[in-house]
């Protein structure tokens, strides 16, 4: 039996935890296009990627990251409703990443879900990520607005089983985002399956939010920002009138509407990643819509990192980027043109130069 | 006698192109350029290798973390006015400035062999981009 | 023959003046600085400059008579109150009030986007009408006392007729900040041994110890990202702000509290004066208190590195006091003492050094480098000791 860590229990407690007296009142950002009735707010944290070094040793720009994250979530006001944290909480599945990683979350003072993502899954196959943040896909319902989460990062069969020799060969061949000999994420057909039976208990008028790490879509092939069963999954979700699916995985902001879906990326606590369109090789088809993040300065490790907090109104969601060394963004629902907008940089007129990206 | 040996040798000439190889300062064949891309992809190669590496700083941390496929260096800007230094630098300074900072590691000899095929790595990944010297 | 060299002096010097008074383009700047930002309404002349400097020493502008800008930025001492801590401002039952703040120099002051140590004024203009009314520094209740002495007082009156060609009623505070920023726009000094080296090629103007110093600066010790030296010119500022880890540790437990506290009282920016000097808790929320952003939190404006062996002690609460402190600071990542906790709003671009003690004392003398010749006569605080 392991003995289990303090600081595990102490994890494994903190929803329980009480809030603490005193926070910052936050009219962060007014919403152009929300109707007066606010519904509610939750934060999301997404790609940790704690990477284990030796002994107790971490990588410290990543630890910092989620640190700060976590230090100003817990800062929010009003107070969220819950926290979502959006896959790759470790580097390389390990169970002293993981650990690391729980331990910094536990400092949050909400309710947790944990989303999956493919650095926390290729190793054990989420063994020990389920003792510590419980299944891999599951739904909820909050107010009104039907929460699915799903493990998007699944692949094929032949290469999670057969194709490597040890585990921990299949974690770093999966570790690397460019790596020719990976794998594109799919949900797979019995997520699938799960996924359609979920939903047929779902009025069509309620609004449905999936929380998922790759994007649901079909992005650049080559660095996996790709769900092999995109379309598949798209259908399933085409019946609801509001559908809004937030992913993490692709370190960048993103935003994009597919019919009646609404897809936001989220941002990472650890490090930024490019815009395909800046790798010189790459075929993709990248989002039209999105006004890309500034461009980072590297000597700034935080910068082009960072959170998010989501508010829901009505439905639909409004996803206000906190970003460490950079102004804040808000990319939220235009209901006049049916597809989420940067509140501030949509307009072209309206871009700043670090928005360029090559 | 001076006729057979000109003779002879426009023959070893021909003979000698016709062979595949090139005798003269200027010539150089199909073969050889085959062989010389050979050469310079196992640098590419290797330059990959090190870009993937998490043994080139200390912390294990490795450059194609944070540039996959070495998209976003911008080799066709160098030399430029970095500002993280200060200063007009080439590529191979910035390259050092990633291994010393965000790998926590020693900077590698200017004209290392392992700087060099790092340079060719990321240069080869962006073939076909025009130059555009200075641009920040 | 003494007469006619001596007259042909004079003759010169008017003609200089007048060329100076009709011509409001700044002189060229010292080596390693760029031209003097100057805004198009408050051009420079040398009578408004003068002007400028008479009020900055007039200690009437104060509660009791006895403070003036001079008194925190003294001429004689690099425009500072090196070594004071936090300025003292008015006496009080016989005991000079103080702030929680480090009074920062005046020289090249006029390269800073904004002022203050946490940016809340957008100019030099703005700036020097605050001192004047905060309680702990020359305690006047409102500007009027100010404005009663320049309208009546005769030098005062002539001045600022020849200078604004107003009198009366007319001189309101906006001349005597425009005159005050006039004549500390003139107060920008480079041609220090470091720029002599760098911009001049004077390979001999750095010491050996300097020039290591220099490498560690651009490279090992990172300086240079935020204290910014460049191609043809160096600020030593990125006219940023950042949270080094000064300061916020004494209230990390109480950010959400005091934060809290700070956005509900939706203070003006002359309440916000009062409240960041008044209150040492609310001073180390730094940028935070204007800018009400969590990037603020902690953060602080990056001072300019020049003349900084002169202007000791360091940081906004003047908590270090040589420079070798400073370094030591940086080298453990962003606290004093080594093992400290390092605050979560630490900014990303500060992080543990490696630095072997030798390199520490290289990086302090190439700072050492950094003074002007006009100030090289002033003692040195980069070779006190570190306190344990």
């Amino acid at each position: 039996m392991n003995p289990i860590v303090p600081s595990r229990r102490d994890f494994l407690k903190g929803a329980a935890a009480a809030a603490a007296a005193g926070v910052v009142p936050m009219s962060f950002v007014k919403l152009a296009f929300a109707d007066p009735a606010q519904d509610f707010t939750f934060a999301y944290i997404s790609d940790a990627h704690i990477q284990h070094i030796s002994g107790s040793k971490f990588v410290r720009n990543w630890d910092r990251g989620l640190i700060r994250a976590v230090a100003e979530t817990n800062l929010l006001t009003p107070k969220p409703d819950f926290v979502m944290f959006g896959g790759d909480l470790g580097q390389l599945g390990m169970k002293e990443e993981l650990d690391h990683g729980a331990e910094i979350m536990s400092k949050l003072r909400y309710k947790t879900h944990y989303v999956m993502g493919e650095h926390d899954y290729y190793l054990d196959l989420g063994e020990y990520w389920s003792k510590l943040f419980g299944p891999h896909w599951h739904s909820f319902d909050h107010k009104g607005v039907h929460f699915v989460v799903l493990n998007s990062v699944l692949t094929y069969d032949e290469w999670t089983y057969n194709r490597w020799p040890s585990a921990e060969e299949r974690m770093l061949q999966m570790a690397g985002l460019d790596n020719p000999n990976g794998s594109p994420f799919m949900v797979g057909e019995k997520q699938r399956a799960w996924l359609k039976a979920d939903l047929d208990k779902v009025a069509k008028t309620t609004p449905v939010v999936v929380f998922s790490h790759s994007p649901l879509q079909k992005l650049y092939k080559g660095w996996n920002f790709w769900t092999d069963d995109a379309e598949e999954v798209q259908a399933i979700l085409a019946p609801f009138e509001k559908v809004n699916v937030i992913y993490g995985h692709v370190h960048q902001i993103q935003y994009n509407q597919v019919g009646n879906i609404s897809f936001n990326a989220v941002m990472a606590t650890a490090w930024p990643w490019p815009y395909p369109n800046t790798y010189a090789q790459a075929q993709h088809t990248m989002p039209v819509l999105t006004v890309p993040m500034n461009r980072a300065d590297p000597f700034f490790e935080r910068d082009a990192t960072g959170w998010q907090f989501i508010d829901v109104h009505t439905g639909r969601v409004a996803l206000k980027y906190n970003l460490y060394n950079n102004t804040a963004r808000t990319v939220a629902w235009n209901p006049a043109t049916g597809k989420p907008e940067d509140t501030v940089f949509q307009d072209p007129s309206k871009r700043v130069p670090p928005q360029v990206h090559y | 006698m001076k006729r057979k040996i000109a003779v002879a040798l426009a023959a070893a000439v021909v003979l000698a192109v016709v062979g595949g190889i090139a005798i003269q300062a200027d010539e150089f064949t199909k073969k050889d350029q085959e062989r010389w891309e050979k050469e310079y992809m196992s640098v590419v190669q290797k330059g990959r290798e090190l870009w993937t590496s998490p043994q080139l700083g200390t912390n294990g941390v490795a450059c194609a973390q944070c540039h996959p496929n070495g998209a976003n260096t911008h080799p066709e800007t160098y030399p430029k006015f970095q500002q993280q230094l200060g200063r007009v630098i080439a590529l191979r300074e910035m390259i050092n400035w990633c291994i010393q900072q965000p790998l926590e590691g020693k900077p590698l000899a200017l004209d290392s062999k392992d700087m060099v095929a790092l340079e060719t790595y990321v240069a080869y990944e962006r073939r076909g981009v025009p130059l555009a010297p200075g641009k920040h | 023959m003494k007469r006619t060299l001596f007259g042909l002096v004079v003759a010169a010097g008017l003609a200089a003046t007048a060329v100076l008074a009709a011509d409001a383009t700044p002189a060229k700047p010292p080596l390693g600085l760029p031209p003097v930002p100057i805004p198009a309404e408050n051009l420079q002349t040398p009578e408004k400059v003068a002007l400028g400097d008479k009020l900055f020493d007039d200690k009437r502008f104060s509660a009791t008579g006895q403070v003036a800008c001079a008194t925190c930025h003294d001429s004689k001492k690099a425009f500072t109150d090196s070594p004071l801590r936090t300025s003292e401002g008015i006496k009080k039952g016989g005991k000079a009030l103080t702030g929680t703040r480090n009074a920062p120099t005046v020289v090249n002051s006029a390269y800073f986007a904004v002022q203050f140590w946490d940016g809340r004024s957008p100019s030099l203009e703005d700036q020097s009408q605050h001192p004047f009314i905060n309680p702990v520094e020359m305690g006047l209740k409102d500007h009027q006392p100010i404005l009663k002495i320049v309208r009546s007082d005769p030098a005062y009156v002539k001045a600022f007729e020849q200078v604004f060609g107003k009198k009366g009623a007319q001189v309101t505070m906006k001349e005597v900040m425009q005159a005050i920023a006039a004549f500390e726009r003139t107060k920008v000094s480079g041609n220090t041994p470091f720029d002599r080296y760098f911009y001049a090629g004077e390979s001999g103007a750095l010491t050996d110890a300097q020039k290591r110093g220099f490498d560690l600066y651009v490279n090992k010790g990172r300086c240079v990202s935020c204290h910014r030296i460049e191609q043809t010119q160096a600020l030593f500022t990125d006219n940023r702000f950042h949270n080094i880890g000064v300061g916020i540790n004494d209230i990390q437990k109480d950010v959400p509290v005091l934060a809290g506290e700070f956005l509900q009282a939706k203070a003006t920016l002359a309440e916000v004066d009062v409240k960041v000097l008044g209150d040492k808790r609310t001073s180390e929320l730094g940028r935070f208190a204007i800018s009400r952003d969590f990037e603020g939190l902690g953060a602080f404006k990056t001072p300019t590195l020049r003349n900084a062996a002169v202007t000791s002690p360091y940081m906004h609460d003047g908590s270090l006091k040589t420079l070798k402190d400073v370094v030591v600071h940086y080298n453990n990542g962003g606290v004093t003492k080594e093992g400290d906790p390092v605050n979560d709003f630490l900014s990303g671009g500060i992080r543990p050094l490696n630095l072997t003690e030798a390199e520490i004392d290289d990086l302090v003398s190439f700072m050492e480098a950094l003074t002007s010749p006009e100030f090289a006569s002033l003692p040195s605080a980069a070779r006190m000791e570190v306190k344990p």
